[in-house]
């Protein structure tokens, strides 16, 4: 039975929250500001030996022989794992689709530059290293292909040849008279666009220490798990263990945004220590590692997109044809965040028919991860884009059009033709408050004056919605099964009253464990730092997920207060015992236990809860003295997809608008943010200091991806990034002063009206700095269509524009 | 393998011994010798700033430095910002209360970058602190609230010395 929860801020047992929806202080940084979170990279244990992997040089060869007896002789070497071990113990990754996946090690041919063939555990990392020159491994390399577009071609190279072809998935998704909206239209604009793959990269690379439970044939793996529970099904799979035998301990991270990965690393660790006599095996990733071979590299995608728009500027219709390099396996869920969209596909607008043509292809690169926002980033990017030529060729101002399109107030919920349904939103209020707040009037002539004087200087209005609350259901669509992601906890008051709340997941950097204080210290009457917030492992956790697809927020909130309620039920029953009444004339309010209407007759809940521990002779009959209580939330209203994909995938849809004002040097191509405002309605902010941090995060890495980051290979696909020096991420220079203000628009669905947010910016930053460079641009006639845009993509364009060069 | 190099070095005020081989990182050295965990690794090839400490009175990369190369010197750490009777260090409180960090895994490389920043320059401009800052890689936060509370910081530290 799930408990009824407040909705409300006003519902919460308190005459006035403290915590909740305040700017507290976070519970998690005294211990992160002095370096003592305990970090993966900081474990040591007893006989714990360290690991190095061999990766391969080659894009694709296959592997005639390994002779790894020169690197066990060494000293110093516990073990060296390679094919044979990994064939013998293991089964390959489970991917979605199915059938994409390969051993953790290479065993009949290497798939890309950096996959792992070999390792070894020894009593230090350097020893390691060292050992790994004398393994001895025979390529016979392979034609290789590194281009998305090729790798379709006739006699192509194929990665798994017994596919017979380099498609991993490939479908036509159409909702509506999409043709019919097309023939009808006054105009049809349609444009390519490319994005390079770009990617996480948190600051910590992943870490890992796997034990093997020779006795018990268990494994025991501590590290740098985002989602923990998701990690031990995999680890189970691929050892073929009973899952109850797979233990996964979360570590504080270094950041994800879902590009931490991993898998093979773990899997590697802990074959290694089943092969060195159970001995715990340390794998810390380098930056060089996760650069070329890690969890970092998403979405490599051609576009080639069709908006159907009629004369007034209303839009109609919006076909999109993807091409996704998805690398050389599936093992990193690329399916998933190309089906994505689906959840967005026709942004703020009343678009009525739509069609998704979605091809996804195996490559020589890295296989694609998981990166923030997963896939709808690089979709705005096509659509915005094509809305901001659409009002060009319209003679229609940028913010004018999207005005037009809106999903008005009154027609929530409101179901896009892709299937998912928006809970709430006033779209045309965030517009004009963000118009307002830039003063756009006096933007434009700002920007009429500097053209006249010959700068490249442009404006972008650009909006988003950002989907929130995932769930499996919408990926069924692509072979992912499962319907509901649970989120639980299990809130304990000990016998001197103390609360203790135990979660599925870890520090990660979003500030849930201030949240779950937040709400637990309102709910009971307390100081925040009278709660504390432990970890619980796969072992002994309730159902869990943890954070991803901007859930771990709202899902929180929702365990958190269904526990709080199952607690203060139980509370009620007691109090009304030990004070000779009925339940139905108690309440609680501030963490006292009261009789409706009669001052004085009251009991603090500490009282309560130790007697429930210490006096069962006191307790109603069948009352257990167990002050404690779990809830476990899952988002309400999901469903499978229908044939064409559909369903209500998300549970919110919080939304942003984002002016942006940037100016491109014609000389050199670079690019500078003048000005940026946001205005973002995520619903009610339960924490408006992490959401504002997440926002402004979120706009860095969508600078970031709009003009910096790109991991580039060469036409044999090598990789030609493999330090930060290539890898370009924002630094504190590149990130502009940006304003921002909220606008709450709760939403109706989820616990106290909370939308997800971890996400939002990486949704419209890049599209909106594209989408003014282009503005920019417009006077010579060019448009960038390639992110990133970077210095050298746009001084070609500028050279390429048919306009005097030299004004 | 070469051996082991004995270095005598002062950490944080204390006087340390240790033992490492010529090729150990100073971040290594620091982390897995003398126990100081509180610098970390980001990149190993100084370019995120993570692992930075101060070395005689200079912001340096403790992963492009050599554990022998500290053989005599003074270091001080993120360990070092806490008084004796382990209270934050008014930078440390200024990141808390600005929000200044998000994961915390850049955050000691940020702080030492800044200590070394406001020891110079006591009242930086916002110019100043993102020179400062400019080596210094953080993904979570966007910066701007860690310029916020670098501002903060150095309010923090001239009242604290007006008040001495």
């Amino acid at each position: 039975m799930t408990a009824k929860i407040p909705q409300k801020l006003e519902d919460l047992p308190s005459s006035e929250p403290r915590w909740v929806g305040k700017d507290v202080k976070r519970i998690e940084d005294p211990k992160l500001v002095t370096g003592l979170a305990d970090f993966i990279e900081n474990l040591q244990m007893p006989g714990m030996l360290h690991c190095a992997i061999l990766r391969s040089p080659h894009p694709h060869a296959l592997i005639k022989s390994v002779d790894a007896s020169e690197a066990l002789k060494h000293p110093g070497v516990s073990a060296v794992l390679t094919g044979e071990d990994v064939l013998k113990w293991t089964n390959p990754a489970m991917t979605v689709p199915d059938g994409w996946g390969v051993y953790c090690l290479a065993t009949d041919k290497a798939r890309f530059v950096g996959e792992p063939v070999a390792a070894v555990a020894a009593i230090s990392r350097s020893v390691a290293e060292d050992a790994l020159e004398l393994i001895e491994v025979e390529y016979e390399p392979l034609p290789a292909v590194a281009d998305a577009k090729k790798a379709l071609e006739e006699g192509a190279p194929l990665i798994f040849e017994d596919k017979g072809s380099n498609v991993i998935h490939k479908r036509l998704f159409t909702w509506g008279e999409v043709d019919q909206a097309f023939a009808d239209a006054d105009h049809v604009i349609s444009d390519s666009f490319r994005w390079n793959r770009l990617g996480a990269n948190p600051t910590e690379t992943f870490g890992v220490v796997s034990q093997w439970d020779l006795l018990e044939n268990s494994v025991t793996c501590r590290g740098a798990f985002q989602s923990s529970s998701h990690f031990a099904l995999g680890r189970a799979a691929t050892f073929g263990l009973p899952s109850n035998r797979v233990r996964i301990i979360s570590h504080p991270h270094g950041g994800s945004f879902g590009g931490k990965g991993g898998a093979r690393g773990t899997d590697i660790a802990a074959l290694l220590s089943r092969k060195a006599d159970g001995r715990p095996v340390k794998w810390i990733e380098d930056r060089m590692e996760y650069l070329i071979a890690g969890g970092g590299q998403s979405w490599d995608r051609f576009y080639e997109a069709s908006l159907a728009v009629n004369a007034d500027g209303t839009m109609t219709g919006f076909k999109v044809k993807l091409l996704d390099d998805i690398g050389a396996t599936g093992e990193g869920f690329g399916a998933i965040s190309a089906a994505k969209p689906l959840a967005v596909f026709t942004g703020n607008y009343t678009i009525g028919a739509a069609q998704y043509d979605m091809t996804l292809v195996a490559t020589n690169r890295l296989p694609q991860s998981p990166y923030r926002g997963m896939g709808p980033p690089p979709h705005y990017f096509v659509l915005e884009s094509l809305v901001d030529s659409a009002a060009r060729q319209l003679g229609m101002d940028v913010s004018e059009i999207r005005r037009k399109n809106y999903i008005q107030p009154d027609q929530f919920p409101y179901i896009i033709p892709s299937g998912n349904e928006y809970d709430s939103g006033n779209y045309e209020a965030c517009l004009d408050k963000v118009l307002d707040m830039a003063d756009y009037q006096a933007l434009r002539e700002e920007q009429a004056k500097a053209q006249e004087a010959g700068r490249l200087v442009g404006i972008s209005v650009v909006n988003a919605i950002e989907p929130g609350v995932f769930d499996w259901n919408a990926y069924s669509a692509v072979g992912m099964p499962g319907v509901g992601v649970p989120e639980g906890v299990t809130i304990s008051v000990d016998v001197m009253g103390s609360i203790t709340v135990r979660v599925g997941f870890s520090l990660e950097g979003q500030g849930q464990y201030t949240l779950a204080a937040q709400l637990l210290a309102d709910y009971f009457g307390v100081e925040m730092d009278q709660i504390r917030v432990v970890h619980a492992d796969t072992a002994s956790a309730p159902p869990h997920f943890g954070p991803g697809g901007s859930r771990l927020g709202v899902a929180l909130t929702g365990a958190i207060l269904g526990a709080a309620k199952k607690l203060e039920d139980k509370f009620l029953a007691v109090a009304a015992g030990l004070m000779q009444t009925e339940a139905a004339n108690m309440e609680m309010v501030d963490g006292w236990l009261r009789i409706k209407g009669v001052p004085d007759a009251e009991m603090p809940m500490a009282a309560v809860a130790g007697t429930m521990l210490a006096r069962s002779d006191l307790l109603p009959p069948g009352m257990e003295p167990c002050p404690e209580a779990t809830s476990v939330w899952t988002a309400p209203g999901r469903a499978e997809p229908d044939e064409e994909g559909r369903c209500k995938s998300y549970l919110t849809a919080a939304n942003a608008c984002h002016v942006i004002m940037v100016e491109v040097d014609r000389d050199t191509g670079m690019v500078e943010i003048l000005k940026y405002f946001v205005v973002d309605d995520c619903g009610t902010r339960l924490n408006p200091g992490n959401v504002e941090g997440m926002l402004h995060g979120a706009i860095a890495q969508g600078i970031g991806a709009a003009l910096l980051e790109e991991y580039v290979y060469d036409e044999n696909a090598q990789p030609l990034v493999s330090t930060f020096m290539d890898y370009l991420m924002p630094t504190i220079n590149d990130v502009p002063d940006t304003q921002s203000a909220a606008m709450v628009t709760p939403s109706p669905f989820s616990p106290l009206g909370a939308k997800g947010c971890g996400e939002n910016a990486i949704h419209l930053t890049p599209a909106g700095i594209i989408c003014a460079i282009n503005d920019a641009l417009a006077p010579l006639g060019v448009a960038a269509k390639e992110i990133p845009a970077s210095p050298n993509r746009l001084w070609e364009l500028i050279q390429s524009a048919d306009y005097p060069q030299d004004k | 393998m070469s051996t082991k190099k004995r270095i005598s070095l002062s950490v944080n005020g204390k006087l340390l011994e240790g033992e490492a081989e010529p090729r150990t990182s100073l971040a290594d050295f620091l982390r897995d010798d003398l126990a100081l965990i509180g610098t970390h690794i980001g990149c190993e090839h100084g370019v995120c700033g993570a692992c930075t400490i101060m070395m005689d009175g200079q912001a340096v990369r403790s992963c492009l430095t050599l554990a022998v190369q500290a053989e005599g010197t003074e270091l001080m750490t993120v360990e070092g910002l806490l008084d004796e009777n382990h209270q934050l260090h008014p930078i440390q409180e200024a990141f808390i209360e600005e929000h200044g960090l998000q994961c915390g895994f850049c955050t000691p490389g940020f702080l030492m970058s800044t200590f070394e920043l406001l020891e110079k320059n006591p009242s930086p401009s916002d110019d100043d602190i993102k020179e400062a800052l400019g080596g210094n890689l953080c993904r979570c936060t966007g910066y701007q609230s860690i310029i916020k509370s670098v501002r903060l910081a150095a309010q923090k530290l001239q009242s604290a010395n007006t008040a001495s």
